[in-house]
């Protein structure tokens, strides 16, 4: 087999997250000779899922590695004391062993309507993924603050069959006594019909809501009742525009995924958002409308898209870094005078960390995965959350109800706390709070074991006082679920990640082409990963812009073909006699 | 190796993933003896050459095909590497087959092949033609002995094949569906045997979305992908 300094490549791809993989994948059936590496011993880099041993070993990575910790800081991770086996604690109380666990750093939901699903179909990786569908969505009411409404809770079910296993499950609720309950979570009607259903909003507040949800099913086409306001805020909107109240905003709000304070959250962001949400709604299936890949999340498709990769014949190598890189070597005459008019007329020396020297045509990468190039990548201002990731003793059934009659199990729940429903300090102003955010992901998505869930959090804020909001956002929601004893934490991650403010905050602008500055035009640099939690689909325009970069302009669309539009391989890799 | 059951086949009943490691020219594309398991056979796409195989190569795999040269002493010790991953990384119940490749090198090849060398189990006396293979035009450099002991050992199944001739292929991957238990065999299509997790929990469909259509035409859609 050739060693790598003898080939000549056209790419090298650095590091393995969404982005970059997703390269790989539109670049597998060009012909050009990819290598691919990445500088972690796993795929997926910012975008990875891990055992509870991978997220130690990461944990330390971080912490060491200048690159990373620009994307990942104040990393760290508690786990409780295990029960010893004496106090015949259940198999849920307890840590598994760490292969059992699979907790992502890219839980973001897919809406049935993300330009990646095409992708994924047409470029036949899907048969190798498996996804499932996201169920309900909550918001969390404190009691104190609504007493009035305590009398119906919960019940908003959207299924008949199910109702009745609900209120069942409600009467029973009742008769024991009273927990001390800070508050409940309340479903976000999955349409219409359950407004019209919920006896919680009264007639003249449902009219409002139906008035907007008519408008914004076509909202696109009535320039004139948004636009004027599009940069400003969306709750002020709602209220001066369709006379929602404030309690009545908070669904609408719950649905845009947020991650702004409802002051700084624009009519221009949420008017799309809510769009998306409902719009997808029985696209995959009846009753839902987002999607998340089984097996953790982003971390699933960048493996699929490398694997993709590498049948096609990109090379890969992982726990290689780049050291360094010399963009100004010899130019390589003879082979610049090919068809297809490839800018580039020189070649990059990289030096690899294994100690292989290599040419390439190509460089991609990021700020994270390359060493510094002298200009930064320039992508928007610095944006950050804090998060967690928790395993608890519980699988949650409560927050995992059916979702309609045929609609597949659902694998996924989002746990909205609005602003204000966490407050701690007297000083706090609801509107000037950032939302926060619990995705909880039962077992079924295989990444914990059966008996326990995974809860991801996140809010925008700053790493203390963030931390504060999500440990008590998970404390409440624990005891706010219908459990014989409150669940536990077992084990959380926390950390804290930064990300560059991408288009997805302004009015729906096409992405602007990727910077490519003159000293470095062979260089291709991805942003930091997105922080929303609804994945990105701008990542797509700039893949594809990068990919056709790679394999040439041309002028005409003869031999670059669609892009991500590939034959079925004959056999899939089933033709043992294959000789490599 | 689907599409050669033949239309004429009965439908798959059951989807077994199997992964393959090891030498990579391993064999031949097999008309499988139309049982009604269908083998979904994941290569290893060159990324194992650099030690840069991903997880969802082995997730839930239940059974893997390692190969070895038998005329390479050095492919078995990468063999046996490749079982100790198996061992760390797979599903606890995976059926492991460890299979020496180029048999037809082998001097015993025509006796043993012509003999029907079924279950890989006739061509024990090898030990004993190690001395003058190059005489005899004997490639072979690793026993069957002591592949076999190793495999013992490890509770592997054990062949040794020639994907030239085609010779015990087929044997292999019958012998794999034989030591399935029937208990993790699931459905391919429909719902049913969900819920539990562990070994072939692909089968869990009823919480599974198809993204090329509703969810009614997700089994007559995805029936013919490989």
């Amino acid at each position: 087999m050739e060693s790598l300094s003898e080939t000549t490549w056209d790419v090298l791809i650095s590091g393995t997250g969404l982005q970059q993989s997703l390269l790989a994948l539109a670049l597998s059936r060009s012909g050009k000779k990819v290598l691919h590496v990445d500088k972690n011993g796993f795929y997926g880099g910012p975008d990875a899922a891990f055992s509870l041993q991978e997220a130690e070993d990461w944990v330390k990575t971080v912490e060491n590695d200048t690159l990373t910790s620009s994307l990942f800081c104040n990393v760290s991770i508690t786990s409780t004391p295990q029960p010893d086996q004496a106090t015949r604690s259940s198999d849920s109380a307890r840590l598994a062993v760490s292969r059992a666990y699979c907790l992502s750093l890219s839980p973001q939901l897919l809406y049935s309507r993300s330009a990646l699903l095409p992708i994924l179909v047409s470029s036949k990786v899907f048969r190798q993924l498996e996804f499932q569908a996201v169920g309900s969505w909550w918001i969390y009411n404190p009691l104190k603050a609504v007493p009035a409404d305590a009398s119906s809770p919960i019940e908003h079910s959207n299924s008949s069959s199910e109702r009745t296993e609900e209120a069942e499950e409600h009467r029973r609720r009742e008769e024991r006594p009273p927990k001390d309950r800070r508050g409940e979570l309340r479903k976000v009607p999955n349409g219409r019909e359950d407004i019209f259903k919920d006896s919680t909003i009264d007639l003249k507040s449902k009219r409002s809501l139906m008035k907007f949800l008519r408008f914004v099913a076509d909202y696109e086409s009535q320039p004139d009742v948004w636009e004027s306001q599009a940069s400003s805020s969306f709750s002020e909107f709602l209220a001066s525009r369709f006379n929602l109240p404030l309690p009545l905003q908070t669904p609408l709000l719950a649905l845009t995924m947020t991650p702004d304070t409802p002051v700084e959250t624009t009519t221009g962001f949420a008017l799309p958002r809510i769009a998306r949400h409902l719009r997808s709604i029985g696209a995959l299936g009846p009753g839902f409308g987002a999607i998340i890949p089984k097996w953790g999340g982003g971390a699933e498709i960048s493996q699929v898209a490398c694997r993709a990769g590498a049948v096609g014949g990109g090379v890969y190598m992982l726990g290689n870094n780049v050291e360094a890189v010399n963009l100004k070597t010899e130019n390589e005459t003879h082979t610049s005078k090919r068809d297809g008019g490839e800018s580039c007329e020189g070649l990059a020396e990289v030096q690899l960390q294994n100690g292989d020297k290599i040419k390439t045509k190509w460089i991609v990468g990021s700020d994270y995965d390359l060493p510094a190039l002298k200009a930064t990548s320039g992508f928007g201002k610095e944006i950050s959350s804090t998060r967690s990731i928790s395993v608890v003793s519980s699988p949650l059934p409560s927050l995992f109800p059916t979702i309609t009659e045929g609609a597949p199990l659902a694998a996924g729940a989002i746990v909205v706390f609005p602003p204000g429903s966490l407050s701690t300090e007297t000083k706090d102003v609801p509107g000037e709070m950032p939302p926060v955010y619990l995705v909880a992901h039962p077992s079924n998505t295989g990444e914990c074991p059966d008996g326990q869930c995974v809860l991801y959090a996140s809010v925008s804020a700053e790493s203390s006082r963030g931390h504060t909001l999500l440990d008590q956002a998970i404390e409440n929601l624990l005891e706010s679920v219908d459990d014989e004893s409150t669940p536990k934490v077992l084990y959380q991650i926390r950390y804290t990640q930064t990300s560059a403010s991408s288009s997805s905050d302004k009015v729906q602008e096409p992405e602007a082409p990727p910077p490519a500055s003159s000293a470095l035009e062979n260089v291709l640099l991805f942003p930091p990963p997105s922080l929303d939690l609804v994945f990105d689909d701008s990542i797509l325009e700039r893949v594809r812009t990068f990919w056709r970069m790679i394999v040439g302009e041309g002028g005409d669309e003869g031999d670059e073909g669609e892009f991500m539009v590939f034959e079925d391989r004959e056999g899939l890799g089933v033709d043992l006699s294959d000789d490599e | 190796m689907s599409e050669s059951t033949g239309a004429t086949a009965p439908k798959p009943s059951s989807s077994v993933k199997l992964v393959l490691l090891g030498e990579a020219a391993v064999g031949k594309k097999c008309s499988l003896p139309t049982r009604t398991i269908k083998f979904e056979i994941w290569d290893t796409a060159g990324q194992e050459r650099f030690a840069s195989l991903a997880p969802m190569y082995y997730r839930n795999a239940q059974s893997a095909l390692v190969v070895y040269d038998l005329t390479k002493p050095t492919s078995l010790t990468k063999a046996k590497h490749w079982v100790a991953e198996l061992q760390r990384q797979a599903s606890p119940g995976i059926v492991i087959a460890l299979v020496g490749n180029k048999l037809d090198l082998a001097s015993d090849f025509n006796s043993s092949s012509e003999g029907g060398l079924g279950g890989g189990s006739e061509s024990d006396g090898d030990g004993l033609n190690t001395e003058d293979e190059e005489n005899s035009g004997d490639a072979r450099k690793v026993s069957t002995a002591e592949a076999r002991s190793y495999a013992e050992e490890e509770g592997l199944l054990f062949f040794e094949t020639s994907a030239k001739t085609g010779t015990n292929v087929c044997e292999v991957f019958t012998a794999i569906a034989n030591a399935i238990p029937e208990s993790t065999l699931k459905g391919t299509r429909g719902p049913g045997g969900a819920g539990q997790s562990g070994l072939g929990g692909r089968g869990d469909d009823t919480s599974r979305v198809s993204l090329t259509g509703p969810r009614r035409d997700a089994g007559a859609k995805e029936g013919c992908a490989c």
